[in-house]
């Protein structure tokens, strides 16, 4: 009975402050909700009983990435631009569109998802077991995904740097 | 696992024992600070309030709730209210998955013809004894950082900005350190939960062909002390304090992230980095020193154990704050830029560096 309590009241936490997150106008306070969602979501993993993937979620989600957007939407420095409602016909179908989908992905959810399948037991989901999954049976997709990641990485410096005389430049006028 | 009115009890007891420690951690480590300064730089510090200016830190809190509450007119006024509280609630909170005394089992009372504790049960001085204890104790320690960062952005001030900016960048940087020094000891103890690591650190080591035993602190295996210099390190710089503490760097930003802020606003971020520093602390301890094990002595477990444990506990704590003081009346602040290139270029390798020899020390089967 607990527990239908939590997961209800922290589901209304995850849900609300999604959508505070694409209403608010402020991008400091959207970053801020999707933190407060992410945490919410985290109490959904305790919940599963996968404590491990709880403070992962928190770790990784709530305490590194929502962080960088934070820094990065700060240095931005946004302002409030009042944008005047522009394309009127494109909006109208815009809404009704997603309003659709939505609404279809709803009734799809509840109708195959929800209600009908009932977990095989308790899943394992402790470090030692997500560790000897990840290391024997996925051991191929996990070493593509750091490969691409570092394909991002580098991909980045490229973009964001410039060409290397020119930093060798730089980095004597520094002094280092 | 069903819970009963003695669980229950027994679990709130823990908290206002380990709420009760963190709330008056701050009072005392303030006057530990203003009298450690001025022991450093020879001067006699406060000492007219009360015996040896112990009362200072009354006088202190009294002045805060005294002074007026100001919000400035550009500042985000509900952000700028809840900043204070994002700061303090990691704090609060990651002390309760680290275990601060040996287990004891209550005996069977009958008081007042009513029996208590039937058939004697087990008192285990931990809050929460999770299995992703060390991971809860990152989780919650890298959300301290929106405490600062949030307190920065919403007062509307440049300085207060250029604080945030900089805390947001030198704890995502000393967070990765600190994960991968402590994954140094996770791999000894073979658990993420801290009561296993504890348990390990308190068997010994046989050395000098197994005539001396020295206790299996972490702190004293060889394997560990790059791990150890390399977690207290970036433990400073997690916890913003000296030679780190650029999000407030008195010198060049006016008071960082909260000059903006005034009366028990004020105090709350101050009560903050103090209970953050005694969680690391504590932290530190758990990891490196034992936790609250007594070397050459086994302790019962009796409440006489738990109470020697708890105490041994309590010292290493103080001690090592102690240390955070010392270190910040000692050392100067360093240039930002030094920071962030010791983080990434000198910390980070050595931790992943420290992983593969204690790994190799495993594999030899010296640990």
């Amino acid at each position: 009975m607990s527990e239908f309590v939590i997961f209800f009241l922290f589901a209304a936490i995850a849900v609300i402050f999604a959508m505070v997150v694409v209403l608010h106008r402020n991008p400091v306070v959207g970053a801020l909700s999707l933190v407060a969602s992410f945490f919410a979501l985290a109490v959904m993993y305790v919940l599963l009983e996968a404590p491990f993937v709880a403070a992962l979620q928190v770790i990784v989600y709530a305490g590194a990435i929502m962080v960088l957007f934070l820094f990065v939407i700060m240095l931005l420095n946004l302002q409030h631009v009042a944008e005047p409602p522009t394309r009127p016909i494109q909006q109208f179908l815009g809404y009704t569109s997603c309003a659709f989908f939505g609404i279809g992905l709803v009734y799809y959810i509840v109708k195959y998802a929800v209600f009908t399948t009932q977990p095989a037991g308790p899943f394992q989901a402790d470090a030692r077991a997500i560790g000897i999954r990840m290391f024997e049976a996925y051991v191929f997709p996990f070493e593509m995904v750091s490969i691409l990641l570092l394909a991002a990485i580098v991909g980045a410096l490229l973009l964001s740097g410039r060409a290397v005389g020119h930093r060798a430049k730089i980095g004597q006028e520094v002094g280092r | 696992m069903a819970f009963d009115t003695t669980d229950v009890l027994l679990s709130i007891l823990k908290i206002a024992i380990v709420l009760g420690l963190w709330l008056n951690v701050t009072p005392i480590m303030v006057w530990i600070e203003r009298r450690g300064s001025a022991l450093i730089q020879d001067r006699p510090g406060p000492n007219r309030v009360g015996p040896l200016g112990l009362l200072q830190s009354f006088a202190d809190a009294l002045k805060f709730i005294m002074k007026e509450d100001i919000i400035p007119a550009q500042a985000h006024k509900w952000l700028y209210t809840l900043a204070p509280t994002f700061g303090l609630f990691p704090a609060l909170t990651t002390i309760a998955v680290v275990p601060w005394g040996r287990a004891f089992m209550i005996p069977e009372m009958h008081i007042a013809g009513r029996t208590l504790f039937e058939g004697g049960r087990w008192f285990n001085p931990i809050v929460a004894d999770v299995s992703a204890g060390i991971l809860v104790i990152f989780a919650l320690a890298s959300l301290g950082v929106y405490g600062i960062t949030i307190a920065g952005w919403s007062s509307a001030n440049k300085y207060s900005m250029f604080g945030a900016i900089r805390a947001s960048a030198q704890m995502i940087s000393y967070e990765l350190s600190l994960t991968l020094a402590a994954v140094s000891v996770l791999l000894v103890a073979g658990s993420l939960r801290l009561t296993d690591v504890v348990a390990q650190q308190t068997n010994y080591y046989y050395v000098l062909f197994d005539v001396v035993k020295i206790p299996a602190w972490n702190v004293l295996s060889p394997a560990m002390w790059i791990s150890f210099i390399v977690f207290v390190v970036s433990a400073f710089a997690e916890t913003n304090r000296l030679p780190f503490d650029f999000a407030e760097a008195e010198a060049e930003l006016v008071a960082g992230y909260h000059t903006e802020y005034s009366s028990m606003k004020f105090a709350l971020f101050f009560m903050a980095e103090y209970m953050a520093m005694a969680t690391m602390a504590a932290v530190v301890t758990t990891l490196y020193l034992g936790g609250w094990d007594v070397p050459y002595y086994n302790e019962p477990a009796t409440f006489l154990g738990f109470l020697v444990s708890f105490l041994a506990f309590l010292t290493k704590v103080g001690l090592l704050m102690f240390v955070f003081v010392w270190v910040r009346w000692t050392i100067p602040r360093l240039k930002y830029d030094i920071l962030m290139r010791i983080g990434w270029k000198f910390f980070l390798p050595l931790a992943i560096l420290n992983i593969v020899i204690v790994a190799a020390f495993i594999a030899a089967g010296w640990i």
